[in-house]
């Protein structure tokens, strides 16, 4: 099982190298590798336009679907995925509100050295740690958090939130709404490597802490009590997954809007191969999806040229249609969480 | 022109005086035509004229309200073809109501319906008066421009999406007007969502930022770091909020100039100050 993560992982480098040679215009790589320092559009096609977007795709992607697994595993819930939790929708609504109040601000990042980066995402990452907070404390009851209550609220709290974006964007005047409309649909553009860098750091933190639980998440798979009875400090277990999956998912939301699928449906794909050990499966499923997603928006990029697709509905189409044959193949077969 | 109820319209009624307009560009062109007064309810985004804005409002540009609508009990209710929704025409017209629906996607759209709304009304001569004022506006900035070269523009509104104009779009026409060359034009979508390495392939000459929203400084900062793209370069890079761009009414003319004077400034500077170096305006005549 060690050489199926041996497999993703060199797929996953060729997938890189391969998104960032593929796109709606031709590049030259002989002419970009020339003359770096001064102005040259294809040197500047690849490492401005593209290579950043693909490898933030790979972290999004694989923050996905990692926050997919270990939510399913935490709930006890084969629907349960990022978008559910509350998290990405408080991480939307702080985007909108950044987006209609202070659009055009922009952070210095140590004094201006490294250049200024929008306030949007921060204002999102904000609204992320409110909701989290937020849904969170409703989930609490006696010191513990209850996978139904957590479940129950975050899909509430979204749809709420929901609500009061809908509201926001019917006040506002009709481009800033397509604006709006635009970046909640999500989109892999970036040309910042510092945010690229800061998602990484964000996502790898968040995945080591998640994988070092996968011994405890099998075990609750098993079910609360079992788990208790075989040594497994489920309180805890739960709070700190709740806690790192949902600073995953609000990084993530507040640099790349709502890009759904991944999280519900490479999970569910990836046990059907390795497994349902989460030591495998977390890996696994983290470089699946920073596959699937690199591929999904080489592919929004490419298909209505020079038009950009939304990254999400590319996602939807191929992830929709795939995940029912998945569920008619395995016919009653029950997929095992 | 999809004049649903127009053409049926007998010389001899009188002329509609109590009008409902369902969109910014119908507003403005009502008064442009004179015809103001007659406006019994505006759209929450009829801003211009200022009088407009004291217009009662029957809800937004995408989501007029019916009831309000009627309870004004207008004899003409103006909409535009692609942005009113086609089951609230008909209902307003089930309900009694007349509907007329322009169509504004070209210039010639916009022109003809000028005269359309102006023969509705009962003044086609106010019509013809219009459209020869915008078309004496394009001749004007047509005789500037004559002589400058084509500039590959880029023509967006916001940065962040990237949403730049396509084809079938009239500020497309507009760009070509200003002796621009729309680097999106052969899209097949009027507005688009366009990816950075597009636009750094296309190497715009000019890069314009029309929304309403946009700052000079920031639009001039999201581009900085492609210095490949001629723009950037040599500081092409320009915020213009601007309505008169933006909206299919009878300030296209104006827009023109606008759009002009930034593809192409060298044409409309001051000709003392000037000497015939560059890519100067006289300096590239043949």
């Amino acid at each position: 099982m060690i050489l199926v993560n041996g497999v993703l992982l060199a797929l996953l480098a060729l997938s890189v190298i391969g998104c960032a040679l593929l796109g709606p215009v031709r590049l030259d790589l002989w002419q970009a590798w020339q003359n770096l320092s001064s102005a040259n559009p294809d040197a500047e096609i690849f490492f401005r336009a593209r290579l950043p977007r693909v490898l933030l795709g790979v972290a999004i992607g694989g923050g996905m679907a990692a926050c997919g697994v270990v939510l399913q595993a935490l709930l006890g819930n084969p629907l349960a995925c990022p978008q559910m939790l509350g998290v990405s929708g408080g991480a939307s609504l702080g985007g909108i509100l950044g987006l209609i109040f202070f659009p055009n601000w922009l952070l210095p990042i140590a004094g201006g050295l490294f250049g200024e980066i929008s306030w949007v995402p921060l204002a999102a990452f904000l609204g992320a740690l409110c909701s989290m907070t937020l849904v969170y404390r409703f989930s609490l009851f006696h010191g513990r958090l209850h996978p139904y209550h957590l479940l129950l609220s975050g899909v509430i709290f979204n749809s709420f939130i929901a609500a009061v974006i809908m509201f926001l964007n019917s006040i506002v005047d009709f481009y800033q709404a397509q604006g709006l409309l635009f970046w909640l649909m999500g989109s892999l553009s970036t040309r910042a490597y510092l945010t690229v860098a800061f998602i990484w750091a964000y996502i790898i933190f968040g995945f080591l802490w998640l994988w070092a639980k996968g011994l405890s998440l099998n075990l609750i798979t098993l079910g609360e009590e079992a788990a208790m009875q075989l040594g497994v400090e489920t309180g805890a277990l739960q709070r700190q997954v709740f806690v790192a999956s949902s600073l995953m998912i609000g990084a993530m939301v507040s640099v790349s809007g709502m890009i759904g699928f991944i999280g519900l449906m490479v999970p569910h794909v990836m046990r059907l191969i390795v497994g349902s050990d989460h030591r495998l499966l977390l890996p696994a499923s983290f470089l699946a999806g920073g596959i699937f997603l690199c591929w999904a928006d080489t592919l929004a990029r490419i298909l209505l040229a020079p038009a950009e697709l939304p990254v999400g509905i590319i996602t939807a189409f191929l992830g929709g249609p795939f995940f029912l044959f998945l569920l008619y193949r395995e016919g009653r077969r029950k997929l095992a969480l | 022109m999809a004049a649903l109820a127009g053409l049926a319209h007998p010389a001899s009624a009188p002329p509609p005086q109590r009008i409902v307009s369902l969109a910014p560009s119908v507003t403005e062109t009502l008064f442009a035509l004179g015809f103001g007064n007659r406006l019994v309810g505006v759209t929450t985004y009829c801003d211009y004229p200022v009088e407009a804005q004291k217009l009662p409002k029957i809800g937004g540009f995408m989501s007029p309200s019916l009831e309000v609508i009627v309870a004004k009990q207008p004899d003409l209710v103006i909409g535009v073809s692609s942005a009113t929704d086609p089951v609230k025409a008909r209902e307003m017209q089930r309900l009694g109501l007349k509907v007329t629906l322009i169509s504004l996607v070209s210039i010639n759209d916009i022109l003809s319906s000028i005269k359309t709304v102006a023969r509705l009304l009962g003044n086609p001569e106010a019509g013809e008066k219009l459209v020869r004022k915008i078309t004496g506006q394009f001749d004007e900035v047509k005789k500037r421009i004559a002589p400058a070269p084509r500039r590959s523009t880029l023509l967006a509104v916001g940065v962040r999406p990237l949403v730049a104009v396509g084809g079938k779009n009239f500020i497309d026409e507009l760009i070509t007007l200003a002796g621009g060359e729309n680097i999106a034009g052969n899209a097949a979508q009027p507005w688009l969502n366009l990816p950075d390495e597009y636009v750094v392939a296309k190497a715009p000459q000019v890069i314009i930022e029309a929304g309403m929203e946009s700052e000079r400084s920031e639009t001039a900062k999201h581009w900085a770091d492609l210095r490949s793209i001629p723009a950037v370069k040599e500081r092409r890079v320009y915020s213009s909020p601007s309505d008169k761009i933006l909206r299919p009414g009878p300030r296209i003319g104006e827009g023109l100039e606008d759009i002009a004077r930034l593809v192409h400034p060298e044409c409309f500077a001051e000709s003392k100050r000037r000497n015939n170096q560059g890519s100067g305006c006289e300096g590239s005549r043949p």
